[in-house]
């Protein structure tokens, strides 16, 4: 497709979606909010994971960090949710960076295994905290307005988005896609590899604990469990790879397609709708392994031989 | 005139094994310095050392003279170092042309900040290398020798003052050693001092102005290439000594 036809598409789609919560019903705009949150977290989790290589699964702690941090602010120091976001989104970045120089020196499984590590302890430090209620949780000030939330959301995506569609295009997206490839080259090229990992690491924690505040506001209730859930984190992966790591829109297709069809199945066959997503994941990475974003780019190109190049690719 | 890289007294040793034994050097400005010698000698570990990959167990390390020992990788390509590496390592998804942009990108000085820029000298390089017509190809779609030249291309894109080639030849055939040759050639006389290793002797004895021969880790010849390569202790290096060679022969 020609970039100018993508970019009038994305405009048209960006009105849809901004208008959809001032026609649809009430449980289409929750449904909305959810599924823009989750494309925020995806995009979030592509800086470090699509585009730098790095599986993170502490994303979820940054997820609730920045719930925790917004609704501490908002309930124990009475500031208003605007300061609160700040503030969550500023514990997450400086955890981030922190952690980031030290466990982003190990590769592989074990940065993966690690980022689980961190979650678990979050969860427990959490649960014994006078400031954040302990294991019962916080519940926030109710604010009726769903359509402001999924407007939030929705500026959220296309914030990320913007952020990541300059990445891919800077110097400083290079140094990350070089890190990802092959890491001892990049460094011996001249990219700081530990700046760029830490910075990306924290650049995405960012946009996870915004998404957080958000919906910590909007559900008005958090606690450890569901705050630093590892399953969310799992969610952001899926999604990503689903629409493609380490391209711009990827992630987003990814988190629409796939609530889409998650919400489908939970509505018309909800005792087995887990078992059809399953299979859709397993049909999807089989036969198109880079995604839905690699699937448009080249469909055109291929036609139906791009399902069947790829499952001979994998030597499947 | 002081010399862009010296090395004094290098050792490098991995838990007992000694890689890399008080190896010193000089290498001039504008030089080709030939480094030689039998598999598992050190020539990759010395390399190693220069680019930061490893760090020296003891010995100093001067670019420019400034010591560079204590810094990281990135660090020392920033000054000006770039290399190859023997076990390629292009970025596979990343098309031939992005492959070298990375080069220019970072490199000597913290390279080009501006993409359209970077990808500009990418070209260039590519086309000084030869490898143009493949500049949209995906990295991993690349054949050996083809692969080599991406290595060359993407630390010829550092525009690095000191290049270290690890095997850049190995494998080519004879039009294409000449190519690589004349390139390595060309680079020299823009003012870039270069350390190459190679086994292909004819290629090195041409192109080296002097040889540095390394055998089990230590430094056992050192001067003009004709010179060093009639050296008896360097000749029993490779080949052994005659009298053994002689012996095993006959029976």
């Amino acid at each position: 497709m020609k970039p100018s036809l993508v970019r009038t598409g994305i405009a048209a789609g960006l009105v849809v979606l901004a208008g959809v919560p001032w026609i649809a019903s009430p449980s289409i705009v929750q449904f909305g909010i959810n599924m823009l949150l989750l494309a925020a977290l995806a995009q979030g989790w592509n800086i470090i994971g699509g585009y730098t290589g790095y599986a993170s699964f502490g994303n979820s702690v940054f997820y609730g960090l920045g719930s925790y941090g917004t609704a501490i602010a908002m309930l124990r120091w009475h500031l208003p949710f605007g300061i609160g976001l700040v503030l969550g989104t500023v514990i997450a970045v400086v955890f981030a960076a922190l952690f980031g120089r030290a466990i982003l020196r190990l590769r592989g499984h074990y940065f993966a295994i690690c980022t689980l590590g961190l979650a678990e302890v979050m969860t427990a430090i959490v649960s014994n905290l006078e400031i954040t209620g302990r294991n019962t949780g916080l519940v926030l000030p109710l604010l009726r307005g769903d359509v402001l939330f999924y407007e939030l959301s929705l500026s959220l995506v296309v914030v990320a988005t913007l952020i990541v569609a300059w990445i891919a295009h800077s110097r400083f997206g290079y140094g990350l896609i070089a890190i990802r490839e092959n890491e001892e080259a990049a460094a011996a090229m001249g990219v700081d590899t530990t700046r760029y990992k830490v910075l990306a690491f924290s650049l995405s924690a960012a946009i996870s604990a915004l998404a957080g505040g958000i919906h910590a506001y909007w559900i008005t209730f958090i606690d450890p469990v569901s705050a630093f859930d590892i399953g969310l984190n799992v969610k952001m992966i899926i999604v990503t790879v689903f629409g493609g790591p380490g391209s711009i829109l990827g992630p987003v297709l990814g988190s629409f397609v796939l609530s889409g069809i998650s919400e489908i199945l939970s509505t018309n066959v909800s005792t087995v709708a887990g078992l059809f997503f399953g299979a859709v994941i397993v049909v999807a990475v089989v036969f198109m392994p880079r995604g839905v974003a690699d699937l448009i780019r080249r469909f055109d190109k291929y036609r139906w031989r791009y399902f069947a190049e790829n499952v001979r690719a994998n030597r499947l | 005139m002081e010399p862009i890289l010296s090395v004094r007294r290098l050792t490098k040793r991995f838990a007992g094994l000694v890689a890399l034994s008080d190896v010193s050097f000089d290498l001039g400005r504008g030089e080709i310095l030939g480094l030689i010698g039998p598999n598992g000698a050190g020539k990759t570990t010395l390399v190693n050392l220069i680019s930061g990959a490893f760090r020296a167990s003891e010995g100093e390390l001067d670019f420019e003279g400034a010591p560079i020992g204590a810094l990281p990788p990135h660090r020392r390509a920033k000054l000006g170092i770039g290399r190859t590496f023997q076990i390629m390592r292009p970025f596979p998804g990343l098309t031939v042309l992005d492959n070298v942009a990375v080069g220019a990108l970072f490199g000597t000085g913290g390279g080009h900040r501006k993409l359209a820029i970077a990808r500009e000298l990418a070209q260039q390089k590519l086309d000084f290398v030869g490898l143009a017509h493949r500049a949209d190809r995906p990295a991993e779609a690349l054949g050996g020798p083809d692969r080599k030249r991406l290595e060359l291309a993407k630390a010829l894109a550092m525009n690095p003052r000191l290049l270290l080639l690890d095997e850049v030849m190995a494998g080519l055939n004879l039009a294409e050693l000449e190519e690589v040759i004349a390139i390595i050639r060309k680079v020299r006389d823009e003012g870039v001092s270069v350390l190459v290793i190679e086994h292909v002797m004819k290629a090195i004895r041409s192109l080296s102005d002097r040889l540095l021969v390394l055998h089990h880790g230590e430094k056992i010849a050192e001067g003009e290439p004709q010179q060093v390569l009639a050296d008896p202790t360097v000749v029993e290096a490779y080949l052994g000594r005659r009298r053994e060679a002689h012996q095993s022969g006959g029976t």
